[in-house]
C-alpha cells in the first residue's frame, strides 16, 4: 500500500496547479511536475528492468555473473545461446513452438471466423443458444478441466502427440476469438453482403471473398493474441508431453532447468530465446495486442 | 443438426437454406467445444467419483471416497488460502498501482503512448519466463536484489528470498503483482478515456478540487471496469501455477503451495487422478462462481448506466 500513496499525491498537485494557477507558487508547480515525471519513469524502470537484466546476463561469462555487478560484458558471450540451442534442446523446442503456434493460429482463425460470421450475420434457429454456450465456455477454467482433458486424450490415443496438443489449444482459443470476430462482422455494412447474394454468390463465397477481407483488422488482432497464448502456453504442454522431441519452448525451458543443473548464464540465454519472439511481436504489433486485450477482457 | 432443422416446416426454401448454411458454419466450432471442453468438464465430474492411476484402462467407481480424501487434505485447503492471499495482495497492491498509473498516464499530453507500451511489457511474458526472471533477480547469493541491498549498506535486509519461510510468499506475490498489474492498468486507462470531458469541465466550474473531482466524477464512471478488474485479479491469482512451480515449487514446505499445483502433483506425481479430479471440481466451482458474479455485476451496473 505504501507504494500507492506517492502515486496519487503528485497527480493531485499537477491537476490542482491547472485548476488554480494564480494561487500556487511557481516552484511548487515545478516540484509537482518533477515528482510526477519521476514517478512515471521509476515505474517504467521497474516494468522494464527484469527483462533488460535477463538479456544483459545472457551474454556474460559465469565469472562476470557471479563476480560482481556487470552491466555490459567485456566480450559478449553469444556462445551461451549456441550452447542452449544445441545442448539445451532449444533447436527442438523453438521449431516445435513455431509449428504449434502457426497451426493453432490458422486453425482458430478459420473455425472462429466461420462461427463468428454465422453468429453475427446468418439467422437460424438456436443461434442465441449456441452463442450463450460459447460464452459459457469462457468461464470454465483450465484448472477445472485439465485432469479430465488428459484422460480424454489418453482414451483417444492423443496424449503425448502433436495432434492432441493442437486440437486442445485450438478449442481453448475458440470462445474469445469467436466473440471478438463476431463483433467485427456485426460492424460491417450489410449492403455489400446483400449485393453479393443478389449477384448469386454462394454463402461460402460471401464469407470467404467479402466478409473475411473486411474483417482483416479483427483477424490480425486474433492472430496476434493467439500466437502469444500458444507461444506462452505451459500447463497443457506439461501434462501432455513426455517426449522431449514434441515439447514446445516453455515446457522445454522448465525441462532444461530441472536437468543436470545447467550454468546460470546458459539458463539466461535459454530464457531469452523463449521470450524473444514475444518481444519482437510486441514491438511490431503492440497496437493490436493492447486493443485485443481490452476488447477480449471487457466484452467477454 | 442441419437435417433436423431442414425437416421442420419453414416459410420459404431460402430461409431453410440460410439456416442450414448457418449450422454448417458453426458446426466445426460446436463439435470442437463439445468434445474438448464440455465433455471433459462432465468427464471430470465423473472421474471425481472414480479411481484412476493415469495408465490403466479401467477406472472403477469409488463413491465419495475421493471427496472424503480432499476434505481431509489440509494441504489442499491451505493452498486455497495461499492463493487467496495472492489474490488479496494483487487486489490491493496491484490494482492500486494499476489505477494510480492509469490516472497518471491519462493526464499526459505527451508521452502517453510510450508509457502505455512500456507499462504493458510485463504482461506479455509467459508465466514460466516470469518465474525464471524473478528467480534470477531474487537469487540468494548473487541476485541483483541482494547485491543492491549490500551496496547501499542494508545487508540486514538481505534474504534467501525464495527459501526463507518469512519471505517466500511475499516474493511470489511480488512476481504476481509485477506481471498482473499491467492488465488492470490497460483496462483502467480504457475506462478513464471513456469518461466524458464535459463532466470534468462542469466539476471545475463548480470549484471542485482534484480529489473531489476524482471521487465524484471519475470514480463512479470507473465502477464497471473496476468490477471486471477485481474478478480478473482474483481469478488470475487463484489459478497461479507456473510462476510458483518455477520459483518455489510450493515450498519451503507447503508454504507457497497453490491449488493448481496441488491438483497437478496429486494427479501426475502421486497418480491419484480421481482425487485430483475431485479437487478440480471443487476448485472449478469456486472459480466459476466468481466469474458468474462478475457477469452478474457487469450486467447490473451496465443496466443502471443506460
Amino acid at each position: 500500500m505504501a507504494r500507492t500513496d506517492p502515486l496519487v499525491a503528485p497527480m493531485g498537485t499537477a491537476a490542482a496547479s491547472r485548476a488554480v494557477p494564480q494561487t500556487t507558487p511557481r516552484a511548487l508547480v515545478l516540484l509537482g511536475k518533477v515528482a510526477f515525471w519521476a514517478l512515471l519513469i521509476v515505474v517504467a524502470f521497474f516494468a522494464l528492468f527484469p527483462i533488460v537484466w535477463l538479456v544483459l546476463g545472457s551474454i556474460q561469462t559465469i565469472q562476470e555473473l557471479y563476480g560482481g555487478v556487470t552491466l555490459i560484458p567485456a566480450v559478449p558471450q553469444f556462445q551461451n545461446y549456441y550452447i542452449a540451442w544445441t545442448k539445451g534442446g532449444f533447436s527442438v523446442y523453438i521449431p516445435n513452438s513455431v509449428f504449434y503456434s502457426t497451426v493453432v493460429v490458422l486453425g482458430v482463425l478459420l473455425v472462429a471466423s466461420m462461427a463468428g460470421y454465422a453468429l453475427a450475420r446468418i439467422e437460424f434457429p438456436g443461434r442465441g443458444v449456441i452463442l450463450m454456450l460459447v460464452l459459457a465456455v469462457i468461464i470454465v477454467p483450465l484448472p477445472a478441466t485439465f485432469v479430465a482433458l488428459y484422460k480424454l486424450l489418453v482414451d483417444l490415443g492423443l496424449a503425448n502427440s502433436r495432434t492432441g496438443y493442437i486440437v486442445a489449444l485450438v478449442t481453448g482459443g475458440l470462445p474469445v476469438s469467436i466473440f471478438i470476430l463476431r463483433g467485427f462482422f456485426m460492424r460491417q455494412p450489410k449492403e455489400l453482403e446483400d449485393a453479393a447474394i443478389l449477384d448469386g454468390c454462394s454463402a461460402f463465397d460471401v464469407y470467404w471473398r467479402i466478409m473475411l477481407p473486411l474483417a482483416r483488422p479483427g483477424l490480425a488482432a486474433v492472430a496476434v493474441l493467439e500466437f502469444l497464448r500458444v507461444w506462452n502456453e505451459y500447463l497443457l504442454a506439461l501434462v501432455l508431453f513426455n517426449s522431449e522431441v514434441l515439447m514446445p519452448v516453455q515446457r522445454g525451458l522448465t525441462k532444461f532447468v530441472s536437468s543436470d543443473t545447467p550454468e546460470q548464464q546458459i539458463l539466461l540465454a535459454a530464457t531469452t530465446m523463449a521470450v524473444l519472439p514475444v518481444i519482437i511481436l510486441y514491438a511490431v504489433a503492440q497496437r493490436s495486442i493492447i486493443q485485443g486485450i481490452m476488447e477480449g477482457a471487457v466484452k467477454a | 443438426m442441419a437435417v433436423a432443422a431442414a425437416s421442420k416446416p419453414r416459410p420459404s426454401s431460402r430461409t431453410v437454406g440460410r439456416a442450414v448454411t448457418g449450422y454448417l458454419f458453426v458446426l466445426p466450432a460446436v463439435v470442437l467445444l463439445a468434445v474438448f471442453t464440455f465433455y471433459p468438464f462432465i468427464q471430470g465430474v465423473a472421474l471425481s467419483f472414480q479411481s484412476w492411476d493415469g495408465v490403466a484402462r479401467e477406472s472403477p467407481w469409488v463413491g465419495t471416497a475421493n471427496y472424503e480424501k480432499v476434505f481431509g487434505d489440509t494441504i489442499f485447503w491451505a493452498s486455497m488460502k495461499t492463493a487467496l492471499v495472492f489474490g488479496l495482495i494483487g487486489y490491493f497492491v496491484g490494482n492500486a498501482i494499476s489505477l494510480g498509473m492509469a490516472v497518471a498516464v491519462n493526464h499526459l499530453k505527451r508521452g502517453a503512448t510510450f508509457f502505455r507500451i512500456a507499462y504493458y511489457v510485463p504482461g506479455i511474458f509467459s508465466v514460466v519466463v516470469v518465474g525464471m526472471m524473478f528467480a534470477w533477480l531474487l537469487q540468494g547469493s548473487v541476485g541483483i536484489v541482494n547485491r543492491s541491498l549490500g551496496a547501499v549498506g542494508l545487508d540486514m535486509l538481505q534474504h534467501k528470498w525464495l527459501t526463507d519461510p518469512s519471505t517466500a510468499l511475499a516474493s511470489v506475490s511480488l512476481a504476481y503483482v509485477w506481471y498482473h498489474w499491467p492488465l488492470g492498468f490497460l483496462l483502467f486507462l480504457a475506462g478513464l478515456q471513456g469518461v466524458p470531458r464535459e463532466l470534468y469541465e462542469a466539476a471545475s466550474i463548480d470549484g471542485a478540487g482534484a480529489w473531489s473531482r476524482f471521487r465524484h466524477v471519475t470514480w463512479p464512471q470507473l465502477i464497471p471496469v473496476t468490477t471486471i478488474i477485481s474478478v480478473l485479479t482474483m481469478l488470475g491469482a487463484l489459478q497461479i501455477f507456473a510462476t510458483v512451480q518455477v520459483l518455489t515449487n510450493g515450498g519451503p514446505g507447503y508454504l507457497t503451495e497453490v491449488p493448481t499445483l496441488r491438483i497437478y502433483k496429486e494427479a501426475f506425481v502421486n497418480h491419484r487422478f480421481g482425487v485430483a479430479a475431485a479437487m478440480s471440481v471443487l476448485f472449478g466451482l469456486i472459480l466459476m462462481a466468481l466469474a458468474l458474479t462478475q457477469i452478474w455485476f457487469a450486467r447490473r451496473s451496465g443496466g443502471e448506466g443506460e
